[in-house]
């Protein structure tokens, strides 16, 4: 298997450099990669974004939990939607739907992003709450949401108190791809990469991944690796907790390690971590993927169960 | 840990086997041994020791047998949280233009690969595999009993984030450096 792998490798590689002509992908108006449909978080902020949907938070809705959800790499806000179903339905927790910057738009417009402006949009949701006196601010990112908080924590930008817990789903330090490593290389031959999408993601999802992008995250996954290999100390007072699916086809698990190995709570001590016997990348989001089972529904609720007593103990 | 070491005497058992069946008055024989520096596409450097044999009785010295370890305890791991890793590796190599002081090599490497998870609830991850590797590349003999060699290799055992080490990649590049213990 492995060595069909590698001459599919070694074809492809030949392939590309041939039939690198069109690096336009053909798209129509039923894909969020066309100028038709966007993610609907930027027709009505208010609805996605607590900090537009609350003009004046009175001293109730100040000290009750807020969580910044991020989606991951090509996503939109969909990604979170099935914990913020969860989360109104229990009541307790206010759900603030981040979309990244550069995501949810054009294809255009997704390809001419770096990593820094996906970052962007979580920044300036999270000023945007403590401006306004919030003090319980709380974060889950999934996949590549995960690494950008962490730049984010490595760069100060989270004040000590300024969040109390960090949870991340699935991230991706190391793509089970490897193939991605070389795509400095191969991108640019390439030109682009279809995704296959069930029906139901299609208009949540990017179809088509300009290499640009996988380059910027690429540069993102290696760089927080590195800066991991060097360690990172969390903000006093915040906790932070990994869960992280065993075999993930996107993000290697490896990657639950390198976070356990280079993060660390202020007091030096190891931060949490749990192993989730799956096979779905961001087993949190189970809305529109097909061949769902019962297992995955229950490692969805478990999941979802454990952050929802983390917020609100 | 048992494990690779085990496997790793093998392999020099293997390979002890083969010298012996060389000692003879009418055999030449060539033994180096040094250095290898290694650094995978996107990830560690590991560093370690190789060692590289062959004689007239192997394609005329076409034919090199060698081992190697490779980790990155003397690499990326050194003062830092890289993880740390070891590659066990029995190789063959075939060098093509064998006379000539720059030649190129081909080389089928064998051998075992171990990740330290460090904690056990990371253990429920694959950390182990039998690799198997090819790698390509140029040699060079200096005058005085040195050489030196670059080389690119691909991985087969690479982990695809369902099965496989998460932190075994694909895609390596060599630099090694050799003495020449004896050359008859």
């Amino acid at each position: 298997m492995k060595k069909i792998h590698f001459l599919i490798s070694i074809i492809a590689l030949i392939a590309i450099s041939f039939a690198a002509c069109n690096k336009t992908p053909d798209i129509d108006d039923s894909m969020l990669d066309g100028d038709k449909i966007f993610d609907p978080s930027l027709y009505d902020s208010a609805k996605y974004l607590v900090s537009i949907r609350i003009d004046n938070p009175t001293t109730a809705q100040i000290n009750t939990p807020v969580l910044i959800a991020a989606h991951g790499y090509s996503a939109t806000t969909f990604e979170w939607d099935d914990f913020r179903n969860y989360a109104d339905a229990k009541g307790g927790v206010l759900v603030s739907q981040v979309l990244l910057g550069g995501h949810g738009r054009t294809y255009d417009n997704f390809k001419d992003a770096s990593w820094s402006d996906w970052q962007a949009s979580i920044i300036d949701e999270y000023k945007a709450l403590r401006a306004k006196g919030y003090n319980n601010i709380n974060f889950v990112g999934s996949s590549t949401a995960c690494p950008l908080m962490i730049n984010l924590i490595e760069n100060n930008v989270i004040d000590p108190n300024g969040m109390r817990h960090i949870l991340m789903i699935d991230p991706i330090i190391v793509p089970s791809d490897k193939i991605l490593t070389l795509v400095g290389v191969l991108g640019p031959m390439l030109g682009y990469i279809e995704s296959n999408l069930s029906n139901e993601e299609e208009g949540h999802w990017y179809q088509f991944r300009p290499q640009e992008t996988l380059r910027e995250l690429m540069k993102l996954i290696d760089k927080i690796r590195k800066d991991l290999e060097n360690s990172i100390y969390l903000p006093s007072g915040v906790h932070a907790k990994v869960y992280k699916s065993i075999h993930d086809p996107t993000a290697d698990a490896i990657s639950a390690l390198m976070i356990y190995k280079g993060l660390f709570n202020r007091d030096g001590s190891k931060i949490e971590v749990e192993m989730l016997d799956s096979k779905i990348h961001v087993v949190t989001r189970l809305n529109g993927r097909e061949n769902v089972s019962s297992h995955d529904r229950d490692i969805q609720k478990k999941v979802f169960d454990d952050m929802y007593q983390i917020l609100t103990k | 840990m048992i494990k690779q070491i085990l496997l790793f005497i093998f392999l020099w058992g293997s390979s002890a086997s083969v010298f012996a069946q060389s000692d003879s008055a009418e055999v030449s024989r060539e033994l180096k041994a040094g250095i290898r520096f290694q650094k995978t596409q996107k990830l560690y450097w590991e560093n370690g020791f190789s060692i590289d044999y062959t004689c007239s009785k192997l394609w005329d010295k076409r034919v090199h047998l060698g081992l190697s370890y490779t980790t990155s305890r003397l690499g990326s791991a050194i003062n830092s949280n890289a993880i740390k890793q070891d590659n066990y590796l029995f190789n063959a190599s075939y060098h093509f233009r064998h006379t000539k002081s720059l030649h190129p090599i081909l080389r089928l490497n064998l051998g075992y690969f171990y990740a330290d998870m460090e904690n056990e609830i990371f253990e429920v991850l694959d950390h182990t595999a039998f690799m198997v590797a090819i790698d390509a590349g140029i040699y060079y003999q200096f005058d005085f009993p040195l050489t030196m060699g670059f080389t690119a290799g691909y991985n087969l055992s690479s982990g695809n984030g369902s099965t496989g080490p998460g932190s075994l990649y694909p895609i390596y590049y060599q630099l090694s450096l050799f003495y020449t213990l004896f050359k008859q």
